[in-house]
C-alpha cells in the first residue's frame, strides 16, 4: 500500500479538464453561430443595455446516440407512503422526475458568456449599408492601429519573441555556433504599431418607431430587437454615424436613444408626422450633398387611413433626400385574417392599408418588410442591409 | 496535508487494510493518492486520471466544477479497477472521512478482483489510457482537431453498442469459402453397425454479418471504408467502453458491498474516539441515505439488500436450513451476481414493503396534457422489472447490424426492446454511421406497432412508416 500526496505527482502533465472545457465553450459558440436566427430576439441580449458580456442561456451540447424516446408509459421506482393510485406529484411540463426519465439526461442549462461585439459581428458579418456614396465634405475618418513594423527598442510587453529568437539564432550562427541561447539586448525585437486612417462617407440614420396604443409589447419588442441590432451594427462598422431617434403616435418627437427603447404606449397613429419631422431634420442637419441618410420606420400599419396619401407623398420626398427608406410592418398571429372558406388570406397576415399604398411605390430604394415573429427579425435585417447593385440616385 | 500527516495516515490505513483482510476481503495492492478538489473533478469527469482529450469531458468537468463549487455535490473518493488499484482521496477530507473512504475502497477493490463480471477486465487500463491519449494527440497533430473530434463524436455515440458476451478481442468473420464435411446421417447408427456417411457442402462467410451483430463499433471499425487512424480511434473508444462495462453492470452491488464493508470495518476499528464515532455515523448516514421520493440511492439499495441477505441466511443457518452463514452467502453473491440478477434474486416482498418501494408513472399516459403522477404499483415483480430495465444492454436500445447488401448497410432495432427510439437522436446517430459507412444506411425500427424505416443516403434523410 502506498499513500502519495498530490504535490509529488506531476499533475500538470495530466491536466486536460480546463483545455477540454474551453473546447466545449468553443463548440457552444459555433453552435450559437448556427442558431443566430433564434437568438436574435433573445431577451438577455436585447435588454443588456451596453454590458460588454452577455450571458446566453444555452443547453449543454447534446451528444447524440440511440436512446429511447419519451414514453409516458414508462415507470420509475420510488419510495414512501401512499396507496396505489394516489397522485403524488404533478409534472409541471418540464419533464417527469429523473427516475422515470430513463436514459434522458436532464436538460441542464449552461450560461455561455459571449462578448456583445463578437455576437454582433457574427450576426451581422455579411451586412453592409447599401448605396453608401462618397460625399464631398466632412469625410468621416476611421483610425485603426496595426502592429506592422519591428524595432530594436520598445516596451517589453510588445516583444516579438519569434523574431527575437530568429535574431539570436542568426547571431549565434555567424559565430559558427547555430543554436538558441545567451540572448543579448541586441537580439531583442519589438513590435511597433502604425496609425492607419481610413476615410468613410458620412452617414446618418433615422430610426422611426410607432408607439401608438395598437403597438403591443410584443410588437414593440420585435421593433426593438430590430433597432437594437441595427444600432449595434452601425456602431461596429462606422466610428462616426449620427443617429436620430424619432418616436411617434399622432405627433412625432426626436427622443434620446435611451428613451427610444423604453417608450410607452399612448394614443392613435399618424405616420406622416414622423416622416415630416424626419424630412425637416434631414434638410436642416444632414443635407444630401454631404450625408448619406437612411430612414427606417417600424409600425403595425394601424394608421388613420386619410393619412396614407400624405405618407406616400412624404416618402417620395424622403427618397429625394436620402439613400434609402425602409418600412417594416409588424403583425402578430392574432392579426391573421381568414377568408369565407376558413383559409388564411394573404399568407395568413393582413397587409395594412398603409402598407398596401406604400407597396405601390415603385422605387428600388424603398424597401418594405413584414415581420410576424421574432425569427423574422433576422430576415428583416437581411432585407434592409443587403448589399445592393449600383443604382443611379 | 503535510508529509508527516500523510505518513500518519498511511499507518492508520494499514490498520484498516489489516482489518479488511482478516475478514476475508481479497484485493490488489492499493495506491492512495491525495489530490485537490479540481483534480478530483477532473478524474471524475474523465473516468481515468489521463485519458484522450475530447470536448465532452470538458462539458462534464465544467458541470461538476460548478456543482462542486456550489456545494451541491462532493466527491470523497474515486477508485479505479486496476492492478494495482488506484484510489484518489480529496485533500480536504477529515481523518475520519479518510478512514471510512479507505475501508470503502478496499471493499471496491475486493469486488473488482473477485466479481465474475470483472473477470477478464483490463487491469492495466490506467496505463493504457495514457497510451490512448498519446495516440489521439498524435492523430490530432496530423489530421487536425476537427477531423479527430468528429470521429470521436461518432465513436462515443456508439460506444455502448458492444457485445460483452463476445468480448473485446475478436476475429473477423470467416472469409467466403465452401467447406465439405462428412456427416453422420444418424447420430446413433454406428452403435448398431449400420453407419451411413454423407458429404455436406456448406458455404461459409457468404453473408455479412453471419449473425445479427450487436457490436456496432467493432463492425464499423472493421468493415467500413475508413482510414487506419479512424479505425484506431474507434478501437480506442471501444476498448475503454469494454473496460467500463462491468462497472455499469454492477453499480448497485459494488456500492452496496463497499458501503457494507466501510460500515463493518469502522465499527470494529479500535482507535475511534467518541467524537470520531459520531462523525463516522454522520458520514455513513450520508452515504447510504435512501434518496428521494422518485429516485433510490444505489448505495442505499445495495447496502440494504446485502444486510438483508446476511440476516436471512444467518437465520436459516441457525435453523439448520442452510449450510452457509450469512457472511459466507454474501461472499458468494459478490462473486457471481450482477445488478440485474442481484435485484431479481434477492429483493424480497418483505424488504420491498419495509423500504416502502413503489413504481410510479403518469396517471393518464394517453393524455399528454395531464401531468399527474401517481403510485402505480407496490407489486414486487413490477418493482424489480422497473429497477432492472435501465440495467439492460448497457442502458441503450438494442440495435444490430442485420445485413450488408452491396454498399447498403441495414440496421435493425430489435423488436420487444423497452420502447421506441427518440427520433431526432436516431437521425443524428444514423448520420454519424453514414459518415463512416459512406454508402446508404437504413434502420428498421418501430413505433406504435408499425415498422418505421429511417434511411440516409445520397438524397439525405428519410423516415417512412410501413403499414403492417
Amino acid at each position: 500500500m502506498v499513500v502519495t500526496l498530490a504535490s509529488t505527482i506531476p499533475w500538470d502533465l495530466r491536466r486536460r479538464g480546463l483545455k477540454d472545457s474551453i473546447r466545449h465553450d468553443r463548440r457552444i459558440k459555433e453552435a450559437l453561430k448556427q442558431n443566430l436566427k433564434d437568438l436574435i430576439a433573445e431577451e438577455a441580449i436585447i435588454t443588456s443595455d451596453g454590458k460588454k458580456l452577455v450571458k446566453i442561456p444555452i443547453k449543454y451540447l447534446d451528444q447524440y446516440r440511440f436512446r429511447f424516446g419519451d414514453d409516458r408509459r414508462r415507470e420509475g421506482v420510488g419510495q414512501g407512503p401512499g396507496q396505489v393510485g394516489d397522485v403524488i406529484a404533478s409534472d409541471p411540463g418540464d419533464g417527469p422526475p429523473d427516475g422515470m426519465a430513463g436514459d434522458q439526461p436532464g436538460q441542464e442549462v449552461y450560461e455561455a458568456e459571449v462578448s456583445l461585439d463578437d455576437l454582433t459581428s457574427m450576426m451581422l458579418e455579411d451586412f453592409a449599408l447599401p448605396w453608401l456614396e462618397q460625399k464631398e465634405q466632412e469625410l468621416v475618418k476611421t483610425t485603426s492601429y496595426r502592429f506592422d513594423d519591428l524595432r530594436k527598442q520598445g516596451q517589453l510587453s510588445n516583444l516579438d519573441k519569434r523574431r527575437t529568437l530568429v535574431e539570436n539564432l542568426r547571431r549565434n550562427a555567424v559565430t559558427g555556433n547555430p543554436r538558441v541561447g545567451s540572448i543579448s539586448t541586441d537580439d531583442l525585437r519589438y513590435k511597433v504599431w502604425k496609425e492607419h486612417k481610413e476615410l468613410h462617407s458620412n452617414c446618418a440614420v433615422y430610426l422611426l418607431m410607432d408607439r401608438s396604443g395598437s403597438m403591443t409589447t410584443e410588437k414593440k419588442y420585435m421593433a426593438k430587437s430590430f433597432f437594437f441590432w441595427l444600432v449595434r451594427f452601425l456602431q461596429l462598422k462606422y466610428q462616426h454615424v449620427e443617429m436620430v431617434f424619432i418616436a411617434h403616435d399622432t405627433e412625432a418627437k426626436v427622443v434620446p436613444e435611451q428613451n427610444f427603447f423604453t417608450i410607452s404606449n399612448s394614443g392613435g397613429t399618424k405616420c406622416s408626422s414622423a416622416y415630416e419631422l424626419a424630412l425637416d431634420h434631414i434638410r436642416k442637419h444632414h443635407p444630401k450633398a454631404r450625408w448619406n441618410s437612411y430612414v427606417f420606420h417600424f409600425s403595425d400599419g394601424d394608421n388613420y387611413s386619410d393619412d396614407n396619401e400624405a405618407c406616400k407623398k412624404l416618402i417620395l420626398e424622403l427618397l429625394e433626400e436620402t439613400q434609402m427608406v425602409g418600412y417594416g410592418e409588424i403583425s402578430e398571429a392574432d392579426d391573421r385574417i381568414y377568408g369565407r372558406d376558413g383559409r388564411m388570406l394573404y399568407g395568413g397576415y393582413r397587409m395594412s392599408t398603409l402598407h398596401q399604398e406604400l407597396s405601390a411605390l415603385d422605387n428600388p430604394r424603398f424597401v418594405t418588410v413584414m415581420i410576424h415573429q421574432k425569427e423574422d427579425v433576422y430576415r428583416g435585417l437581411q432585407e434592409f442591409l443587403k448589399t445592393r447593385p449600383e443604382v443611379a440616385v | 496535508m503535510t508529509p508527516a500527516e500523510a505518513r500518519d495516515l498511511e499507518t492508520r490505513f494499514e490498520d484498516i487494510r489489516r482489518l479488511s483482510r482478516d475478514e476475508g476481503l481479497d484485493f490488489f495492492d492499493t495506491h492512495f493518492e491525495i489530490v485537490p478538489m479540481d483534480v478530483m473533478h477532473e478524474i471524475a469527469a474523465y473516468g481515468l486520471p489521463t485519458r484522450a482529450q475530447h470536448w465532452s469531458y470538458g462539458k462534464v468537468y465544467n458541470h461538476q466544477k460548478i456543482h462542486g463549487e456550489m456545494g451541491l455535490s462532493r466527491i470523497y473518493e474515486i477508485v479505479l479497477n486496476n492492478d494495482p488499484c488506484y484510489a484518489f482521496l480529496l485533500d480536504t477530507n477529515s481523518d475520519v472521512a479518510n478512514l471510512l473512504v479507505a475501508a470503502h475502497v478496499f471493499g471496491h477493490c475486493d469486488f473488482f478482483k473477485n466479481n465474475e463480471c470483472f473477470h477478464g477486465s483490463n487491469r492495466n487500463m490506467v496505463n493504457e489510457a495514457v497510451d490512448h491519449a498519446i495516440r489521439i494527440d498524435k492523430y490530432i497533430d496530423k489530421e487536425g482537431l476537427d477531423a479527430v473530434e468528429h470521429v470521436m463524436d461518432i465513436g462515443f455515440a456508439l460506444d455502448r453498442h458492444i457485445d460483452p458476451k463476445l468480448g473485446h478481442s475478436r476475429k473477423p468473420y470467416p472469409r467466403r469459402e465452401v467447406v465439405e464435411r462428412i456427416v453422420h446421417e444418424d447420430d446413433y447408427a454406428d452403435l448398431f453397425g449400420e453407419e451411413k456417411l454423407s458429404v455436406e457442402r456448406r458455404v461459409l462467410g457468404d453473408k455479412i454479418p453471419p449473425h445479427p451483430e450487436r457490436d456496432l463499433l467493432w463492425f464499423l471499425a472493421n468493415y467500413a471504408h475508413i482510414e487506419p487512424w479512424e479505425k484506431d480511434v474507434l478501437e480506442i473508444i471501444r476498448k475503454e467502453s469494454y473496460y467500463f462495462y462491468p462497472q455499469f453492470e454492477t453499480k448497485i452491488m459494488n456500492e452496496g458491498w463497499a458501503s457494507y464493508w466501510h460500515a463493518y470495518t469502522m465499527e470494529h476499528y479500535p482507535d475511534l474516539s467518541p467524537s470520531e464515532t459520531i462523525d463516522f455515523a454522520h458520514l455513513h448516514a450520508g452515504v447510504v441515505h435512501p434518496g428521494g421520493r422518485f429516485q433510490l440511492n444505489p448505495y442505499y439499495l445495495g447496502y440494504k439488500l446485502l444486510v438483508d441477505i446476511e440476516r436471512r441466511w444467518d437465520k436459516m443457518h441457525e435453523a439448520g436450513e442452510s449450510t452457509v452463514t450469512g457472511r459466507e452467502k454474501l461472499f458468494e453473491v459478490r462473486q457471481s451476481d450482477n445488478d440485474a440478477s442481484f435485484i431479481s434474486n434477492y429483493l424480497t416482498e418483505d424488504l420491498a414493503v419495509e423500504m416502502k418501494l413503489m413504481t410510479y408513472g403518469y396517471s393518464d399516459p394517453d393524455d399528454s396534457d395531464d401531468g399527474d403522477i401517481e403510485i402505480k404499483s407496490r407489486e414486487l415483480d413490477r418493482i424489480v422489472k422497473s429497477l432492472i430495465a435501465s440495467k439492460l444492454n448497457y442502458g441503450v436500445p438494442k440495435i444490430v447490424v442485420s445485413e450488408v447488401a452491396g454498399d447498403r448497410l441495414y440496421l435493425e432495432h430489435v423488436r420487444g426492446d423497452l420502447g421506441p427510439l427518440d427520433a431526432h437522436y436516431a437521425q443524428k446517430t444514423l448520420e454519424y454511421i453514414h459518415d463512416l459507412w459512406k454508402g446508404p444506411v437504413e434502420l428498421a425500427t418501430w413505433q406504435d406497432g408499425r415498422t418505421v424505416k429511417l434511411s440516409i443516403g445520397p438524397h439525405g434523410f428519410e423516415s417512412k412508416t410501413v403499414e403492417a
